[in-house]
């Protein structure tokens, strides 16, 4: 169609490049004298040298300033020859207004360079060397205009004359003081990429990833960019007339009036597909980074007014797709992806892996299994290993993030890719079968990330999960049913080994487009510091060092070793070292706080808050949630939210207060999806604390009945970690209800299952209830009671939080006292030491049941002693703690009701 | 509606306005209308008439057919008002002397020196002076548009060169409006403009200002319908009565897919234009879109014999030639328009479909590219060439080029369909089923699709069989003339055990093939279960009568019959003689 010849290179003339070779004229006139006419010092003129620089570097970036941003560019460097530099600006660029104009402007161009061997300089002949940076962008020009048709030209003339008409007719120019520090901010602010770039510079950013998002953020990224690759390719072959080697936009286009019509004064420069490719990537990790706080309305408008420009360019339909999908519109989502991957030619299986991603982000497990399977299938019609690889993986994080039962009804059919099998597995083997084979599969491939994040998916598996036996029948060998930490340290380990690689390889993994556009960034910051460094000219140096280059290694690879911390914090959490735990989640959020997406940040600061809160009591945790909520307060569905509300409930639950209680219970309960299976952490939770409120009420049966129905949950999904909580919550509720006995049995359950699981706190804390259990039985049981309570006193003590540390000396002081051989009157303090300890940690956690109970033994050890003033004094505190208790409302509601009315 | 006289006279003064100011396919239009009014007999000679009746024998058999045609006259309260330019037709003639001015312009015009013409007209102040400048201008405007999107073009597709004109005609017809000076002819171009700078809402209510004032622009009612994408907005615009309006009526419908509308609509305008061969042409697409494919054949071969030399919509005829596999009225059909004019897309696209009943796919692709190349938004084809790129089991192309149909309009279900198809071939059900379920969205009643969504359902990677039930619930209940779905439904019903719902349909079935005198696999397999469940259920009497019935055909059957037969005996001895 097209008959007139395209500029064969990728770069082609617009007036900005214009206006950079006009300045470089200016900078490097033919003219006899060191320091040429308009300048007065060396170092004026190396400055425009330096900003000349920076802009020839620039050029690549998508958009370009329009003149006058350059001209205020300029007026910071120019100084005082600001006026002469800008006048001469305009004026040679309005002058040009016959094709012939341009074809003498290049002429002169030409000879501004010296000879291409010319190492030898006359000293007093300013030649710019055809191969310095500026001299290879001037002959790039050369070129670009040597080839140009001459209906290029005609364009490239309307081009200029709407790139003035800018500058006379826009706003009018600028008045710069160089007082003001806030200035540069409002012209970057037209700038498209500007949103977001905004940079988050809270002062404490913490973040962490939620265990199990990992594969999602790490494939999407990958398998786009194994695709773009691709469909780079065949699309090359496919269209004939479009090279995509060389790619050109044989022209800029100005489409100020339709892309911003708001911003009437500003042009925008469309370039070459490469540049575009790269700002579009770059988008699409600032999409899945920052979720749903990523302005939606904005990016779509941009996105419709790129695709109007270059409607061959699908990947804006990709892009569409991660904005639709991290906003939650399915509709949408649907719409695009299908789309997109309609006009990809081939790779459908692609296409499949990305759809059951999203019905997984969306929580719709059922979906996402169906079209995981067909992608399964489909890749191994194709023989595509790479993508099968992925699905597997893909799949078995779907398996252990969604509560599945049985695998059989939602899959009938011999495509399932454990389905050799046999059904006979549980859902949680097959898990197993099929991480060892993806693993090898990955490993095979030769994909590192998709290694590391399968290793990462493995640990996880082994920090729950009991290795069992594969085959029923047949000789057994014999296995310790436990969980192996050791195991689970090894993955973590080799996956961090595996991602360290990457250092070495990252700088073929940039994309190119990526670094030219972060260029433009760049060269955005330091105008800035430019102000404050114009006196001082030889640090305006450093300030243009300072565009460096991209993080060397691919923020994917980033995410993944963050969230190898992560699993480390969270295992360490559940073996019950919480020093260990809170020291992982700060390496992480103090290391990889800007690779890790907003979501994965608000989990780890509910990580952390959730541990001040036990180890310090709420007031400070409260202190930390109002920080934490507001720089999360744009990302929907947020952790911080159900944080919120859990500390409410803890809070309430401690203070006596049942109605409010009951009410975060329920809005918590609320907030999982409806859908079977998903959320189930959420929901477990939520029953699990209904369960607590329902037995501070003394409502047992119910409690009880709540409990159980739990456990049955628990049990169908297989949630052994969460059995042995609601195990113990059982044993407490019969304790509670004053049947020791029957409650015993539960609480040695619990017991087996914390010593299977390693989970060590949780033991101490399951042979705390058995200690409370046995004293329960009578006086005769107390020195066994103390028996199993002193043996894991150092666990109790060392990892415990104030609740369980106050719980357990007071029953320290229950057994010495229930002693019939003690006599108090020997040894006061071996009761009164824990009982004052204990009664300090719970008042500051403002637990008042159980510190009325401390005072009140209290009270009992000092009459005992005849200690007179001090039982009036433990006395009082006892009654203040129990009308305190008994009458929640009187106090502490303004509490409540600043953090509820926030919500 | 208004006599035949009247729609005479007022036709010819139109087509005199819209050539002398350069609306040639406006006039075009209305000229053929004019000549569409039954002539007067009186006024005309004799073989002229005689050709006219003649001709139309066929038609009138096939108008007995439709009562439509007698009670579409329209109720008694509407009345046709006479439009106020109606008054005075001569208005539009202005001065009865072009100034000299104008002439200069207009045959500036017509050499197609647009920019030439609007120069001449620069200091110009009479309406149609004005006008003619304003059209000049815009058609300049995009005679430059059109090249520079070509210089433009990047290897992302389009540039976004845009008709420079606008803005300045823009500024001009908007004062001109404001000052009420503005004529119905100006107007239409203030629609343009605004059309496609999109401001349709704008445009609309222009549009509407122009036709109610100057009714006989087909142009501007054309363009009209355009903006009039959904029922809602057809139904906001304000229309004075005229007969053009129901013109107007009958494409928005047809646009709308609301084709039984529209179809009454035409064939109320045929009592007045009864010779029209447009409204002909129309009837025959609403009534291919009603899949009506004898009838479109029988009105595409009058047409032909009226005027031999007709492009315009004889792609639809050589589609129901495919359907229909008539291949050498197929190839009679691609000789005659590739003589009249091989360069455009019709003609293209006929010979794409003769080289695709030929089963050479690759030259019938070839000739749809040719088709997009002169059209790049020409629907049809990127649908067509879908098609063939799927029988050539290339199906990356086909999905590329339906979903190309698709991105232009997206109502275009047989796309949607096809994009399903293609992905159900690569082994994707459950990613095909989407697609389908947008073609069954806009097409409910097209039997064809469900079944494709229930076949989809019914694939063993997916065996989503309760779904495939649905599906195939849906397509008996709308007029599947293969009759698959009711067989189906009975086999599924079958595999899931539920044999009485299994005896419905298969009695359903069998009654059917019995009514269109239907044989087959079917019928045996159909009677053999029903043989089956009647005895299960101790019906013995039906039971043998399917058997017996089953003893007319041989092979296995038959012995089977005979068992079964031996067996309600014995079945039937026990009952009456219990051991």
């Amino acid at each position: 169609m097209a008959t007139v010849s395209k500029p064969p290179a990728s770069f082609a003339i617009t007036p900005h490049k214009l206006s950079i070779c006009i300045l470089v004229q200016v900078y490097a006139p033919p003219s006899q004298i060191s320091v040429p006419f308009p300048f007065s010092s060396v170092s004026q003129h190396n400055s425009l040298g330096i900003f000349l620089i920076s802009l020839t570097k620039a050029c690549d970036g998508i958009f370009e300033p329009t003149v006058d941003e350059l001209i205020d560019h300029l007026r910071e460097i120019g100084g005082l020859l600001n006026h002469w530099l800008s006048d001469h600006l305009t004026r040679r660029l309005s002058s040009l207004s016959s094709p012939d104009d341009l074809f003498n402007f290049f002429a002169d161009l030409r000879g501004i360079l010296g000879g291409s061997d010319s190492n030898v300089m006359d000293d007093d002949q300013i030649m710019l060397d055809p191969n310095s940076n500026i001299g290879i962008f001037i002959r790039r020009c050369l070129l670009a205009f040597n080839q140009m048709s001459f209906e290029g030209i005609c364009h490239l003339l309307t081009n200029i004359g709407s790139y003035c008409k800018e500058s006379l007719s826009g706003y009018p120019p600028y008045e710069f003081s160089s007082n003001d520090p806030n200035v540069p901010s409002e012209f970057e602010n037209m700038d498209m990429e500007n949103f977001n770039y905004e940079k988050d510079s809270e002062d404490f950013e913490e973040s962490s990833m939620e265990v199990g998002r990992i594969p999602y953020r790490g494939h999407a990224s990958k398998v786009f960019s194994e695709l773009d690759e691709d469909t780079n390719m065949s699309s090359s072959s496919r269209l004939g007339h479009v090279d995509r080697n060389a790619e050109v936009t044989s022209c800029a286009f100005s489409s100020s009036d339709i892309s911003r019509s708001s911003n009437s004064s500003n042009g925008t420069f469309l370039h070459t597909n490469w540049q575009v490719q790269g700002y579009l990537s770059e988008q699409a990790d600032a999409i899945e980074k920052r979720g749903s706080s990523f302005p939606h309305n904005a990016f779509e408008s941009m996105l419709k007014n790129l695709q109007q420009l270059a409607p061959e360019l699908h990947r804006v339909h990709y892009l569409n797709y991660l904005n639709s999908l991290h906003h939650d519109d399915y509709p949408s989502a649907l719409e695009n992806l299908h789309r997109y991957f309609d006009y990809s030619f081939g790779r459908y299986e692609i296409a499949l892996l990305c759809l059951g991603m999203m019905h997984f982000h969306l929580g719709h497990p059922k979906q996402a299994l169906e079209v995981l399977t067909e992608a399964v299938r489909v890749s191994q019609q194709y023989s595509d290993d790479t993508c099968l690889a992925y699905t597997l993986a893909a799949i078995s994080n779907l398996l252990s993030e969604v509560g599945i039962s049985k695998t059989s009804g939602i899959i009938g059919s011999s495509y399932w890719p454990v389905a050799g099998m046999g059904t006979s597995l549980s859902v949680q083997q097959q898990l197993f079968v099929l991480l060892r084979r993806s693993l090898k599969r990955a490993e095979g491939l030769k994909l590192k990330r998709l290694v590391a994040s399968i290793h990462l998916e493995i640990a996880k598996y082994e920090i729950t999960h009991v290795q069992r036996p594969l085959l029923s029948f047949g000789p057994k060998a014999s296995m310790k049913l436990r969980t192996s930490p050791a195991n689970v340290y090894k993955e973590l380990w080799l996956s961090s080994r595996l991602i360290n690689e990457f250092g070495d390889e990252s700088s073929v993994m940039t994309v190119d487009g990526a670094l030219c556009a972060s260029w433009l960034n760049s060269l955005k910051k330091p105008t800035g510091s430019l102000i404050f460094t114009q006196e001082n000219e030889t640090r305006s140096n450093d300030a243009f060092q300072f565009s460096a280059q991209p993080s060397s290694i691919p923020g994917s690879v980033l995410q993944l070793l963050g969230s190898s911390y992560l699993v480390r914090a969270s295992s360490w959490e559940m073996y019950g070292s919480a020093p260990l735990a809170r020291m992982n989640a700060l390496v992480y959020s103090t290391c990889f706080a800007d690779s890790s997406s907003l979501s994965d940040a608000a989990l780890a600061y509910s990580k952390l808050i959730q541990h001040m809160a036990v180890y310090k009591g709420y007031k400070d945790a409260f202190a930390a949630l109002k920080i934490a909520e507001e720089k999360f307060m744009c990302v929907s569905k947020s952790r911080i939210l159900i944080l919120k509300l859990q500390l409410l409930h803890d809070c309430a639950l401690h203070r006596g207060h049942l109605k409010l209680a009951q009410q975060f219970c329920n809005e918590l309960g609320v907030l999982a999806s409806s859908v079977t299976g998903v959320d189930m952490e959420l929901k477990t939770e939520a029953s699990l604390r209904n369960a607590r409120t329902l037995l501070a009420a003394n409502q047992y049966t119910q409690a009880a009945a709540v409990a159980h129905s739990l456990f049955c949950t628990c049990y169908k999904f297989n949630m052994q970690v969460k059995n042995a909580t609601v195990l113990l919550l059982l044993a407490e509720i019969h304790k509670r209800s004053g049947n020791a006995v029957s409650g015993i049995p539960y609480a040695l359950a619990s017991l087996s299952f914390c010593q299977s699981f390693n989970l060590d706190l949780l033991k101490a804390s399951a042979t705390l209830i058995l200690a409370e259990l046995w004293l329960s039985l009578g006086s005769n049981h107390a020195k066994k009671a103390l028996a199993l309570l002193h043996s894991s006193f150092p666990m109790l003590l060392g990892h415990g939080g104030l609740e369980l540390r106050s719980r357990a000396f007071i029953t320290e002081a229950k057994c010495y006292l229930a002693d019939p051989s003690f006599s108090v009157s020997d040894n006061p303090e071996m009761v009164l030491e824990p009982l004052r300890q204990a009664s300090e940690e719970l008042q500051l956690l403002e637990c008042h049941e159980l510190a009325s109970e401390a005072f009140y033994l209290m009270a009992i050890v000092y009459d005992k002693l005849g200690q007179l003033d001090e039982r009036e004094e433990a006395a009082y505190s006892f009654k203040k703690h129990i009308t305190a208790y008994e009458n929640p409302q009187d106090t502490g509601d303004s509490f409540f009701n600043i953090l509820s009315s926030k919500s | 509606m208004a006599s035949k006289e009247t729609c005479r006279t007022e036709l010819r003064s139109a087509v005199r306005h819209l050539s002398d100011r350069g609306l040639y396919s406006a006039s075009k239009w209305a000229a053929e209308q004019l000549m569409g009014i039954e002539q007067d007999p009186s006024k005309h000679t004799p073989s002229h008439t005689r050709f006219q009746r003649g001709s139309s024998s066929i038609r009138r058999r096939f108008r007995t057919s439709t009562p439509a045609d007698s009670s579409a006259t329209p109720a008694a309260g509407v009345s046709y008002i006479n439009t106020p330019s109606l008054m005075g037709v001569e208005e539009y003639d202005y001065d009865m002397m072009d100034s000299d001015f104008y002439m200069l312009a207009k045959s500036y015009f017509d050499c197609k020196e647009y920019r030439r013409a609007a120069h001449v007209l620069r200091d110009q102040t009479s309406k149609k002076a004005v006008f003619l400048r304003c059209y000049s201008l815009y058609l300049a405007g995009e005679k430059r548009k059109e090249e520079e999107m070509i210089e433009l073009e990047g290897p992302l597709g389009k540039s976004n060169a845009e008709n420079r004109e606008l803005v300045s005609l823009e500024r001009e017809l908007s004062t001109l409006r404001k000052n009420g000076t503005i004529d119905p002819f100006a107007l239409y171009v203030y629609g343009l403009v605004l059309k496609e700078k999109g401001s349709e809402n704008l445009a609309r209510s222009v549009l509407v200002e122009s036709v109610n004032s100057y009714p006989w622009n087909w142009s501007a009612w054309s363009e009209l319908q355009t903006l009039c994408t959904t029922i809602e907005s057809l139904n906001s615009i304000t229309l004075t009565n005229h007969w053009m309006k129901d013109f107007f009526l009958a494409t928005a419908y047809q646009e709308l897919r609301m084709h039984n509308e529209s179809l009454s609509k035409y064939e109320y305008l045929q009592t007045t234009f009864s010779y029209s061969n447009y409204i002909q042409a129309q009837i025959a697409k609403a009534q291919y879109n009603l899949r009506e494919f004898e009838q479109v054949e029988v009105i595409f071969e009058e047409l032909l014999r009226n005027d031999p030399y007709r492009i315009e919509d004889m792609d639809m005829y050589s589609n129901v030639l495919y359907a229909k596999e008539c291949f050498s009225a197929l190839s009679y059909l691609a000789h005659r328009v590739f003589l009249t004019d091989k360069y455009r897309p019709e003609s293209c696209c006929i010979v794409g479909n003769y080289y695709s009943l030929k089963g050479q796919h690759e030259k019938s692709v070839m000739y749809f590219r040719r088709a997009l190349k002169l059209n790049k938004n020409y629907l049809s084809a990127w649908t067509l060439m879908g098609h063939e790129y799927v029988e050539m089991k290339n199906t990356s192309a086909a999905v590329d080029a339906y979903r190309r149909a698709v991105d232009i309009n997206p109502c275009d279900y047989r796309a949607w369909y096809g994009l399903g198809q293609a992905y159900e071939m690569m082994g994707m059900p459950f990613y095909a089923l989407n697609y389908f379920k947008k073609s069954v969205f806009l097409q409910p009643s097209d039997s064809r699709l469900w079944i494709a969504m229930a076949q989809c359902y019914e694939t063993e990677q997916l065996h989503m069989l309760e779904e495939a039930i649905k599906c195939y619930e849906r397509a008996a209940n709308c007029n599947d003339r293969e009759a698959i779905a009711l067989h189906q439904l009975a086999k599924l019903h079958c595999e899931l055990g539920r044999s009485d719902k299994a005896a419905y349909y298969y009695k359903k079935d069998l009654d059917r093939m019995e009514a269109e005198e239907r044989e087959g696999p079917n019928m045996v397999e159909a009677l053999m279960f029903l043989a089956q469940h009647c005895k299960n259920q101790k019906r013995f009497d039906e039971a043998e009568v399917y058997c017996t019935r089953l003893l007319d055909y041989t092979g296995p059957e038959k012995e089977t019959a005979k068992s079964l037969l031996r067996g309600i005996r014995y079945a039937r001895d026990v009952e009456h003689f219990p051991p």
